[in-house]
């Protein structure tokens, strides 16, 4: 740290380099931290989670029992540790409320004055979150798993809804209706994904365990379909030919760049394909436990020199390099199976969601002093926590 | 030779015994306090031992896990950071992994478990976060509650409310029903209740009823009483017969029992010179009121009415169905309605229901027993008295047996002929045998016989019956007879009852024609000559119509020896067989503790007993055996010797301190499985239905359904 401070001192390095550095040291030290909880608000699972792309203050929650909830990750108080506050919520009292579990939530991508919810109750929801009032309603004929905005198209605003029908649905902001399908798979769509680095590109994900690219202004078909053995005939049987995983698919993930697209399926398999060419690039990650019949969300983080991905494995979130595929951590911390997970880039933490209710935090450990002394030291030993301490009694000694 | 660390687990968490031994688990102590590696070490060890599928393993090795916990931090951290695991496997998480048997050592567990955990958080919530967010998940997600003794899980709790849902909902549903029966009932058991009120006011009116003097208040329950000095007090009762007890008497009899009083008080003034003459018919009119309405000639003299302690109700004519009545109604409520108001109360009660329709009922309930015990207060004696009547109704001459109706007696007496009778002239008809009796008995109370009155009808009646008692002796007049007629009546009570036969229609006398057939020569009918009849005697038919068959069982007479021969579980065999006992032979005697009492059966017993154990442990070794079983796999009975076996077996049980699991499996149904699902049997029953198909298809070859298939 002292070295990289001093070369980009004297000018050696980037600056882009040092934060690279520094943030993927902060990544790495994930850890489950006393100075940081997030309220409890809901009542059942946590479905969805997002953060604001804006400021990456606030963030989103939608869960299993219809409530989202705003909170606010940060705190006016200097102090180290402190609860995340709810800061709105969207409970049973509220008129619009969603009936049945909330499946996705996500902040309009350029303003926090509006965000979306989708449910199972078959609708998608575009609220007002001054007044928290209800701006839009969407209805579906399906159950809603998912939906997507466009996190950087500024000409159009369109919402890619994945439901229980096998077509996509393409709503309309500006307009307030459904203009579009997108026609092709043949199970209930479990996942979209816009892509990062171009407008109309979109990515999903079905139960039929196919991955589909689309290009939203060329109506006929898709442009690729993701085909985990690579066109080899060979080594696929008729079953597996243009498929994704050998089971659903029920998470997509694009890298920030967009230039790679994650997929995970209930094979216990997680894929990273070439988002340019549908191009499987065999990068084995083992087996990343999902056994989810809804969609599952995970995350990458951003501006780390490896680039990591962290994936949600039954009830710990595991932490691979998006490259090399290289399991690096996991993190344990909730009792139940892990829905969500989201990543706030400005401050390198995690947050995560779970059946078990509870919203983890996820937050950088802070960086032991380094010891100079021996005396020193022992102070530190002195500064840990008493629970911390081994506590081998004395009558022990004697046997 | 110091233990390793697996051993001390191993050994520590098999022991079976609730509490670690504390010789080992210092030396546990003491190696896990050298160094991390050996905390890893035991940690992997004790959650692989967690890991087992018997709680009596989990409970120690959760044990150690809770000593350690609280001293070391590595193995917290460790064990924190699979904290889920933990759960799971000690306080049962996760429906889908239900903690091992045996239940009673797993609910032990799961007490202790989150017991613990409380503890723990309370201690090191602070430093380890994931420790409180597994305590406030317990807490928040699984619903443990944590002040609550009994641990249940939301599951349980769940589950117990919908029991408690239900049973409601039964309750609720009988009470409604019981309602339903209740309204339809109530009528019936009103009446009847009415009906026995009735009845006692009729046999026993109210002691309001007395309001002549106090003293009569005070012992009104005698019947006596109200047959005679409470009936006079009518208006009507100008006229010295009774009134017959009917309803309608009765409140007409009392209403004017008050204004009765001053009426009386004058008539005192008027007879007081007069001594009082129990005669009826010498009374002045104005006298005779009163005496008929008392029963005495004044009212300045005190009389001592000698009324007997034990008050009976006499079962008389006027009364027979009244008390009739009164019994079955009482029967009807002690046997039907009250066990109905019973239940309904109870099922009120249970259903939580306290309304109109529980007090009304346990009102019911009370009415009845009042009612019942009223009833049985009475009644015994009025019982018991009639069936003393019925015994000896010749001894009881007060006592109102039916008596045939003498000769020139007139049911009814017109009203002109009444004083010739002795009978005031009556307002009402009544039926003069009644008269005579309730008469009879008046004068019996005061003590005034009057069977010496040849006018009397009691003089008639005793006549009568002295008449009768001189011809019963008549019949047995000598000694000789008497005696004879003894022997005769004791030979008959010994002699048996056979049905009646030919032998018997000619008992003492020869049988004509036993045995002898007639014969016809000719076969025909019409052409054979008639007078031909050969007679021919036949000896079996002779000896068939003079032999009787009896058929002599004796009498069946239990077996009250037990076979006493003492077993392997120390008790004594119970079987109570005739002669032989089919475990243990011929039963001979013996004493409490199983010794036979002949020296000589003892001495045979312990030469059989010798005989057996030198055959045993001559041919039939029992390790041999068995590894000759474990060979051959068949069953030669080793496990039926003794001594030796049971000791290999426990050797061969890997931890005999723990409660064997597989036991359980040993119950009369999996025996049965054993034997109805083995595959011989199996086989058999199939082969024997494919049998009967085969019969089936070719017993109806000829119809295509079966010729098909």
């Amino acid at each position: 740290m002292i070295g990289f401070l001093w070369s980009r001192l004297c000018g050696l390095d980037t600056p882009v380099r040092l934060r690279r550095v520094e943030s993927t040291r902060r990544v790495l030290s994930l850890e489950l931290n006393k100075d940081r909880d997030v309220e409890r608000m809901h009542e059942n699972g946590i479905n969805s989670l997002d953060i604001d792309p804006v400021e990456g203050r606030y963030m989103l929650s939608g869960g299993a029992d219809g409530i989202v909830v705003i909170y606010d990750l940060e705190s006016s108080s200097q102090t180290p540790s402190y609860t995340c506050k709810a800061l709105y919520k969207v409970g049973k009292g509220h008129p619009d409320v969603h009936k049945f579990s909330v499946e996705t939530v996500q902040w309009y991508p350029h303003d926090t004055g509006l965000f979306t919810s989708s449910s199972f109750d078959k609708t998608l929801k575009v609220w007002d979150t001054n007044s928290l009032q209800l701006a839009e309603v969407f209805q579906f004929d399906g159950t809603v798993y998912s939906h997507h905005m466009s996190p950087l198209a500024v000409k159009h605003s369109l919402i890619a809804v994945g439901t229980k029908n096998p077509k996509v649905q393409l709503c309309d902001l500006k307009s307030g209706s459904s203009i579009h399908t997108l026609q092709g798979h043949r199970g209930e769509v479990l996942s979209v994904c816009w892509s990062p680095r171009y407008d109309y590109i979109l990515a999903t994900a079905s139960a039929d365990s196919r991955v589909k690219l689309w290009d939203v202004r060329k109506a006929a078909a898709c442009l690729i379909t993701l085909d985990q053995n690579n066109g080899e005939k060979s080594k696929s049987s008729n079953e597996s030919a243009n498929t994704a995983h050998n089971g659903r698919v029920n998470g997509l993930c694009f890298t920030n760049d967009g230039l790679h697209l994650l997929s995970v399926g209930t094979d216990d398999r997680m894929r990273l394909w070439n988002s340019a060419t549908g191009e499987n690039t065999l990068v084995n990650y083992g087996k990343v436990c999902n056994d989810s019949r809804k969609s599952v969300k995970f995350t990458v983080s951003r501006g780390c020199s490896p680039e990591f991905v962290f994936v949600p494995y039954d009830s710990t979130i595991g932490l691979y390099t998006i490259h090399s595929g290289e399991k690096i951590s996991v993190l344990r911390g909730h009792y139940n199976d892990v829905n969500c997970c989201v990543f706030q880039p400005h401050f390198q933490e995690l947050y995560s969601g779970s059946k078990d209710c509870n919203v983890l935090a996820w937050i950088p450990s802070v960086r032991e002093p380094l010891p100079n002394e021996d005396g020193e030291k022992s102070r530190s030993q002195v500064h840990l926590h008493p629970a911390f301490q081994d506590a081998w009694s004395s009558s022990d000694e004697d046997s | 030779m110091e233990p390793t660390l697996e051993e001390l687990v191993e050994s520590l968490t098999t022991s079976g015994e609730p509490q670690l031994d504390p010789e080992k688990f210092k030396q546990l102590k003491k190696i896990c306090k050298s160094s991390d590696e050996h905390i890893k070490h035991v940690y992997h060890l004790l959650m692989t031992q967690l890991n087992q599928n018997h709680a009596e393993i989990r409970l120690p090795a959760f044990h150690i896990i809770s000593e350690l916990f609280s001293r070391s931090h590595l193995f917290r951290t460790l064990l924190i950071s699979n904290f889920q695991e933990f759960l799971e496997l000690t306080v049962e998480t996760d429906h889908d992994q239900p903690l091992p048997p045996p239940q009673e050592v797993a609910q032990k567990l799961k007490h202790l478990a989150i017991k613990t955990i409380q503890e723990w958080h309370e201690k090191f919530g602070e430093g380890y976060k994931k420790l409180s967010l597994g305590y406030h998940f317990l807490k928040q997600n699984k619903k443990v509650d944590f002040q609550d003794v009994r641990i249940r899980t939301v599951a349980e709790r769940k589950r117990e409310e919908e029991k408690q849902k239900r049973l409601e909902n039964i309750y609720k549903e009988k009470a409604k029903r019981a309602k339903r029966e209740m309204e339809e009932m109530l009528e019936d058991i009103q009446s009847c209740l009415t009906e026995m009120e009735n009845c006692f006011s009729l046999l026993l009116p109210d002691p309001e009823d007395f309001s002549l003097v106090n003293h009569e208040k005070d012992d009104g329950d005698g019947i006596l009483m109200k047959n005679n000095s409470l009936k006079p007090k009518s208006p009507q009762g100008g006229d010295d017969d009774e009134q017959p007890c009917c309803s309608k008497d009765l409140p007409q009899g009392a209403a004017p029992s008050t204004e009765l009083d001053p009426k009386g008080e004058g008539k005192v003034e008027s007879s007081l010179k007069e001594p009082s003459d129990e005669s009826d018919d010498d009374f002045a009119p104005v006298e005779e009121s009163f005496i008929r309405e008392h029963g005495l000639g004044s009212r300045n003299y005190t009389l001592n009415i000698e009324i007997s302690t034990d008050t009976k109700i006499n079962a008389n004519e006027d009364n027979r169905d009244i008390l009739n009545s009164l019994i079955d109604a009482c029967k009807l409520a002690k046997n039907k309605y009250w066990p109905a108001v019973q239940s309904w109360i109870q099922i009120f009660t249970k259903a939580g229901i306290s309304d109109d329709s529980l007090r009304f009922a346990i009102d019911l309930k009370k009415k009845l027993e009042g009612v019942v015990k009223k009833q049985e207060e009475m009644n015994i004696e009025s019982k018991t008295r009639n069936t003393k009547a019925a015994a000896d109704s010749d001894e009881d001459d007060d006592c109102f047996e039916e008596v045939p109706e003498k000769e020139g007696y007139e049911p009814h007496i017109p009203d002109h002929l009444r004083s010739e009778y002795g009978l005031d002239a009556a307002p009402k008809p009544t039926p003069p045998a009644r008269t005579k009796r309730t008469r009879s008995r008046w004068r019996k109370r005061k003590r005034n016989d009057d069977e010496s009155d040849p006018t009397c009808a009691a003089a008639t009646l005793k006549a009568m019956r002295d008449k009768l008692s001189a011809i019963t002796p008549s019949a047995s007049s000598s000694g000789e007879h008497r005696s004879e007629r003894a022997k005769r009546e004791e030979e008959l009570s010994r002699a048996p009852v056979v049905p009646f036969g030919i032998d018997l229609h000619y008992w003492g006398k020869d049988q004509p024609t036993a045995g002898k057939i007639l014969k016809f020569s000719s076969q025909h009918r019409f052409w054979a000559s008639n007078d031909i009849e050969e007679e021919v005697e036949n000896k079996e038919v002779e000896a068939m119509l003079k032999t009787r068959y009896i058929t002599f069982p004796g009498k069946f007479e239990p077996v009250t020896h037990k076979c006493k021969t003492p077993m392997a579980n120390g008790s004594l065999c119970e079987r109570q067989d005739r002669i032989k006992c089919p475990f243990h032979g011929k039963i001979i005697p013996r004493d409490e503790l199983g010794v036979p009492v002949n020296p000589e059966d003892r001495e045979r017993e312990a030469k059989e007993k010798f005989e057996r154990q030198a055959q045993e442990q001559d041919w039939r070794d029992p390790e041999l055996m068995r590894e000759i079983e474990q060979a051959t796999g068949e069953d030669l009975g080793s496990s039926r010797c003794p001594k030796k076996g049971q000791k290999k077996k426990g050797k061969k049980k890997k931890y005999p301190n723990l409660t064997d699991l597989t036991q359980n499996a040993n119950t009369s149904r999996s025996r049965l499985e054993k034997k109805v699902f083995n595959k011989g049997s199996v086989k058999r029953v199939i082969s024997a239905m494919n049998q009967m198909d085969q019969r089936r298809h070719e017993k109806f070859a000829n119809q295509f359904n079966y010729a098909l298939n």
